[in-house]
């Protein structure tokens, strides 16, 4: 009997063309973009002091303007390598006021949050979690750095996990102003 | 120094480019001087190799950060001993230990078997310089763990501290071991296939690479366990990751083969069931080595993910195309005119036993990559975890068991209803009295995994203790000695059957680890300083806490007498650890180990004030030990099976030695 008659044989190839090809299929997609009960859900208010100057703000104070929510740590590595990338994303929409960036630390002391802004040069919003951790809590955080995208209307329409960079910054910040996909 | 290192990377390249063009040539023109030159080509492709391990051991020890690897894996202030270890501690270094044990392994087969096997072994020697060069163009294309870098800083990064443990030391290089392990007798099926020439003398040559690559793999998965049980602090072994599932693949259908190359051996069946096994078990590692690399799936290992991806997944294509182009060649060779003669019989435990390996392993992949299959077809996310497994996985390992115990006693070819009847109906009665016994014992409610389990270790114990209790007394009376003499003369005579034996206790003895799983009970308890606090059977006192160093981390402990039955039985000390490289605190969980359960602590959260209390969360881990007895006794099992040499292979090998020397002998005097 021919092997081009057995079905084991097609079976063999489709079996390993689908496994190469679910694998190529998984450079297109990224894994750290993960879904969260929150997405599509309004955004939890919560209210937090500005490091450095101490001004009370609520996350609701910025309704109308998209606003990336990023957690964060002084003792994480990863956020070291994504400060610089959140910081240009800043640099860059600040001028227009048509996004807002601001950065929560969990599990952490003013003083070395402090610190750690000085160091990497961040001057976009900064904040600590409440000592009891609440705010951490009520977004579900689960290692930093994690980042919630809310739109103007205070929706959250994405969640990251894991370091960012300014080009997904970008994309999903524009997503943010298209209607709801 | 390091462009020596990458120079004799590229050297080796071509020299492994060599081997692989060289050898087929020599057997087309006849001549044989050109295959013992890629023999020679071996030992300069390894000897590079190890110039370019040895510069980056330097290079680490000396911490020259101008090296990328060196500075992104070690520190100034790490012992020595992880310094070294570093080497194979990240992606790029594991990459060029792999190229290391693979150039060691393809030396030794290009001089081993090249009398024994001669017909293929020119073919051979071509698929593993062929995969050594992919290797190395991988890494020095993607990964290069000799890349300089422009700035040379002052410290390094240090290696993660999770895996600054000595299981951690071990482990990575015992899967590799495994994985590369598997590439010999990969490498035999395509040289037989490329050649034409499928006997089942590739079996028996590659029997025993096949056991040391179980035997590592095996232990780097136990290993895996206990470093994830000791250091990651959730009181577990196994979570079903993609990760450690990468490795556990290979090792499902790596024991399938090493089970059905028995059954070709004995009965010349299965031959192409046999090619599929290995094919499909090389590839596997290679799969795992893409998931792990890829950041195709999402792991709780944070893995660096590096570029090499597409890469490797190129490399997995070409094994698998070419393997399965050159299996469908050659097919009809490959077809065995023997059936099984009856259901009852050892070749169809065998057989189940096989299709049970090997849909647990088709399970396993399909878990780990359904959350891209489902983002694939339906474009959602969704993440597959751990019950999944269990549900599906523990039934068959149940299977699996009874089949062990069936495998034992059973006759080949032919077993009739009352030889059946006579082996199995104690180890039945006898497993099923303990598992009465033991849901009397047992508090209520207990899973029914627990008595699965002691249902089916009892039963493979039984016939295990039955099977060499039987053969000792019968070459006892043959031999009129002792007892222990009969079972040495016993275990002598078949060192591979009670080798396997052994190993199956092995398993049994996982098991119960597992089984003790079952049972473990969990509890969130916060002490008072001074106040005792009861759980499980034993009073924990809380007297506060202390900070002390420990190598090159500092301490934070609770310090928590254990006392049972009013006596002091031990201070334990769970910690958090403090790091100068790494400033976020880990886990160092406390454990007092006996036979009958674990006691493990993990400090959660102390209470900053004066009086102080701390909170623990505390784990009863039954039966655990058990499970860790397991590598000693599968150490031994596989240490007995590869004593043993196939006198058959023996004797061949030695005729045609004698009949190449003397053919050289006169050709060179003629």
């Amino acid at each position: 009997m021919s092997v081009w008659t057995s079905w084991k044989f097609w079976a063999a190839w489709a079996l390993i063309g689908g496994l190469i090809g679910l694998f190529a299929f998984g450079f297109t997609t990224d894994p750290k973009k993960v879904p969260s009960p929150l997405i599509g859900r309004a955004a939890k208010d919560f209210e937090f002091q500005a490091l450095g100057s101490g001004e009370a703000h609520r996350l609701s104070d910025f309704r109308g303007t998209p606003v990336v929510l990023n957690f964060w740590a002084s003792w994480c590595v990863e956020c070291r390598t994504e400060a610089g990338e959140l910081e240009a994303f800043h640099r860059k929409h600040s001028p227009q006021r048509d996004a807002v960036v601001l950065g929560i630390a969990i599990q952490d002391t003013v003083s070395q949050a402090t610190a750690f802004a000085e160091r990497f040069g961040k001057t976009y919003l900064l904040g600590l979690d409440d000592p009891g951790g609440q705010i951490a809590l009520d977004y579900g955080i689960y290692g930093v750095p994690e980042t919630f995208f809310i739109d103007a209307e205070g929706v959250i329409r994405a969640k990251q996990i894991g370091g960012v960079s300014l080009d997904l910054l970008e994309t999903r910040w524009s997503s943010l102003n298209s209607p709801e996909s | 120094m390091t462009d020596l290192g990458t120079i004799s990377l590229m050297i080796a390249l071509a020299a492994c480019l060599y081997g692989t063009v060289v050898p087929h040539w020599g057997v087309q023109t006849n001549n044989w001087n050109l295959v013992r030159s890629s023999q020679n080509a071996s030992i300069l492709t390894f000897f590079l190799i190890a110039l370019a391990s040895l510069i980056l051991i330097n290079a680490l020890v000396t911490s020259d950060f101008s090296i990328r690897y060196v500075w992104e894996t070690s520190s100034t202030d790490m012992p020595l001993f992880y310094k070294v270890t570093a080497f194979w501690g990240g992606l790029d270094g594991s990459l060029l230990f792999w190229l290391l044990v693979q150039s060691m392994f393809t030396m030794i087969v290009a001089f081993r078997y090249q009398y024994s096997n001669r017909e293929i072994i020119p073919y051979v020697l071509t698929t593993l310089n062929a995969l050594m060069a992919f290797l190395l163009i991988l890494l020095l294309g993607w990964s290069n763990p000799l890349e300089l870098q422009a700035v040379v800083p002052e410290e390094g990064r240090g290696l993660n501290p999770l895996l600054q443990h000595p299981a951690m030391a071990i482990h990575p290089p015992s899967l590799y071991l495994g994985f590369i392990g598997f590439s010999v007798p990969f490498a035999f099926a395509m040289g037989g296939l490329i050649k034409g020439r499928l006997d089942n003398e590739w079996v028996l040559t590659t029997r025993r690479w096949t056991l040391l690559a179980f035997y590592f793999l095996s232990a780097g998965l136990i290993l895996g366990g206990q470093w994830a049980y000791e250091e990651l602090g959730w009181g577990g072994f196994w979570a079903w990751d993609p990760v450690e599932n990468a490795a556990f693949m290979p090792w499902l259908t790596g024991t399938a083969f090493l089970h059905s190359v028995m059954i070709q051996e004995k009965r010349n069946m299965l031959r192409i069931w046999n090619v599929v096994l290995i094919i499909v078990t090389f590839a596997l590692t290679i799969v795992g080595t893409f998931l792990t690399r890829s950041g195709v799936i999402n792991s709780v290992h944070s893995f660096t993910q590096s570029e090499i991806g597409p890469a490797f997944l190129v490399f997995l294509a070409v094994v698998l195309v070419i393997a399965f182009a050159l299996l469908f060649k050659r097919i009809q060779m490959l077809e065995s005119e023997h059936k099984m003669e009856s259901v009852l019989c050892r070749e169809n435990a065998f057989l189940a036993q096989n299709v049970l390996f090997v849909s647990m392993a088709f399970t396993v992949l399909l878990g780990t990559t359904f959350p891209l299959l489902a983002e694939a077809v339906r474009g959602v996310k969704l993440s597959i975890q751990a019950p999944f497994f269990n549900t599906i996985i523990a039934p068959m390992g149940y299977l699996l068991m009874l089949l062990m115990g069936v495998g034992t006693l059973i006759a080949w070819r032919k077993a009739s209803v009352e030889s059946l009847q006579r082996s199995f109906l104690s180890p039945t009665l006898i497993a099923t009295a303990a598992t009465i016994l033991g849901g009397v014992l047992l508090p209520a409610g207990s899973a029914t995994g627990v008595y699965a389990i002691i249902w089916t270790t009892t039963f493979v114990t039984v016939t295990i203790f039955w099977e060499i209790f039987r053969v000792s007394q019968a070459k006892a009376r043959q031999l009129q000695a002792s007892w222990i003499t009969g079972l040495f003369y016993a275990v002598n005579r078949n060192r591979r059957r009670y080798g396997g034996l052994v190993v199956h206790l092995g398993v049994v003895l996982m098991f119960v680890g597992f089984a003790g799983k079952f049972l473990s009970v969990e509890k969130n308890l916060t002490l008072q300083t001074g106040e005792p606090v009861a759980f499980e059977g034993y009073t924990l006192v809380s007297r506060g806490v202390e900070e002390f160093p420990v190598a090159n981390a500092t301490h934070r402990a609770a310090v928590i007498e254990v006392i049972k039955g009013g006596q002091l039985l031990e201070v334990m000390k769970p910690a958090k650890s403090f790091y100068p490289t790494q400033p976020q605190p880990l886990t160092e969980v406390a454990i007092r180990r006996t036979f009958s359960e674990d006691l493990y602590l993990i400090f959660s959260s102390e209470d900053g004030s004066d009086q102080g209390s701390v909170t623990l969360r505390v784990f009863s881990n039954p039966l655990m030990a058990w499970a860790w007895a397991a590598l000693p006794v599968f150490t031994l099992g596989v240490g007995i099976c590869l004593s043993y040499r196939p006198k058959r292979l023996l004797t061949r090998e030695s005729v045609l030695r004698e009949r190449y020397e003397s053919n050289y002998a006169t050709r060179s005097a003629g």
